[in-house]
């Protein structure tokens, strides 16, 4: 019986850690944003701001994936 | 001008449409069986190959195998590149001049973002940038986690004989003593061990450089007595921003850990899992992903340590930066 209430915890667990990754998504949305608008006025340094536009979604995806970390801690190890 | 072949439109859709049939006719032999995902690498020798008297035992496990693997191909393409340049000289062809225009590309962002530092950073940028590429993508052959050992275990799968050696396992969950596969080779990126060795080395060697550059000064980042008896409450503000740039520096090793292993591992099970739900075409696109999340992880990497480096060089001239 604890057995099952176990599993079902961990399940529970990890599907509300990754209710974070909401962030990033938005996070990642608003950089696109700024980088496809500055793209728009000024065509000629688009490969510096997708450079720097990926980057800057390498961050915001960052904190997702430690919510990601923390699901899989909860679904494989403990 | 060199013969190029002809492009003829309409071959590659016909390959792949035959290769998704194929797929459809061999799933109907052999059904894909969920692995056995988990976060530690898995051992492949039952006893240590050798133990030290502080730390523990060592054993060869999977991800050992694949840095191997890597290790290897580094050497062999340096080698070619080593070839490729003494023989043509000025314009490598092939895999020399790929590199050449890599390093190129790479050398001339070190120097827009350290300036004069250029030759110290961009080895350590280079390297970590250049192993966690390698190791990504290597990440991508066939086989490398599917063929492995079976062990026996509680929650194991029936197997059934190919060979002489070898054995595939079925997808029929044994009631006791079944089998699951530990593969030979695991993603190097997969391993935890693998990134925090190399977020601690970016981290010392950041602190290394800065004190190659700023000398004993830089070390005023962190604990900041300089303005504390003059003015003494900006004084008292400094020594606490000092304290939460050590702090900062500290997350940052396990930010670098965790953004690495956690791109990587999520896209092994995902891998995993899709292909045991979806095992047609979906598969083929996840590998793709991962292709294209591979070398953006070793760019981030590497251009946050290219960053962090240009930082540490530069004191109190420079902007924060949180990852």
């Amino acid at each position: 019986m604890t057995g099952d209430i176990i599993e079902a915890a961990k399940f529970i667990g990890a599907g509300l850690a990754m209710i974070g990754a909401a962030g990033a998504g938005v996070g990642i949305g608003l950089s696109v944003q700024g980088a496809l608008g500055g793209m728009a006025r000024n065509p000629d340094t688009s490969s510096n701001l997708m450079t720097n536009m990926i980057l800057g979604i390498a961050f915001s995806e960052a904190i997702a994936i430690y919510c990601l970390v923390i699901a899989f801690l909860m679904l494989f190890v403990l | 001008m060199e013969n190029t072949r002809k492009w003829r439109w309409g071959v590659n859709r016909w390959i792949i449409l035959g290769l998704i049939i194929l797929s459809v006719i061999g799933l109907q032999f052999i059904k894909p069986v969920q692995p056995h995902i988990q976060v530690a690498p898995e051992n492949l020798t039952k006893e240590p190959l050798f133990t030290l008297p502080v730390i523990g035992d060592f054993y060869l496990s999977n991800t050992i195998v694949a840095m191997l693997i890597m290790d290897v191909v580094i050497l062999i393409v340096a080698f070619l590149v080593r070839q490729g340049a003494r023989k043509n000289g000025l314009v490598p062809k092939g895999i020399a001049g790929a590199f050449e225009m890599i390093v190129d590309t790479l050398y001339g962002m070190t120097e827009a973002t350290a300036g004069k530092y250029a030759k110290k950073v961009f080895p350590w940028f280079a390297t970590i940038l250049i192993v966690v590429l390698f190791a990504n993508l290597i990440k991508l052959v066939p086989g490398f986690e599917t063929i492995g050992l079976l062990e026996e275990s509680q929650h194991g799968y029936e197997i059934q004989s190919l060979g002489s050696v070898w054995s595939t396992v079925i997808d029929q969950e044994a009631h006791e003593g079944g089998y699951i596969v530990k593969p030979f080779a695991r993603a190097l990126s997969t391993d935890l061990n693998f990134t925090l060795a190399l977020a601690l080395i970016s981290v010392v060697m950041t602190q290394v450089i800065g004190v190659q550059a700023q000398g004993i000064h830089y070390f005023s980042k962190f604990l900041n007595f300089t303005t504390m008896f003059k003015k003494p409450f900006l004084g008292f503000m400094d020594f606490i921003v000092g304290l939460l740039e050590t702090i900062s520096e500290l997350s940052k090793i396990l930010s670098f850990t965790f953004r690495l292993f956690g791109n990587m591992f999520a896209g092994m099970v995902l891998m995993a899992l899709v292909g045991v739900m979806v095992p047609v075409f979906v598969p083929s696109l996840i590998m793709f992903f991962e292709l294209f999340i591979g070398a953006i992880q070793a760019y981030v990497f590497g251009m946050l340590t290219l960053t962090f480096m240009a930082q540490a060089t530069q004191g109190h001239g420079g902007e924060e930066e949180h990852a």
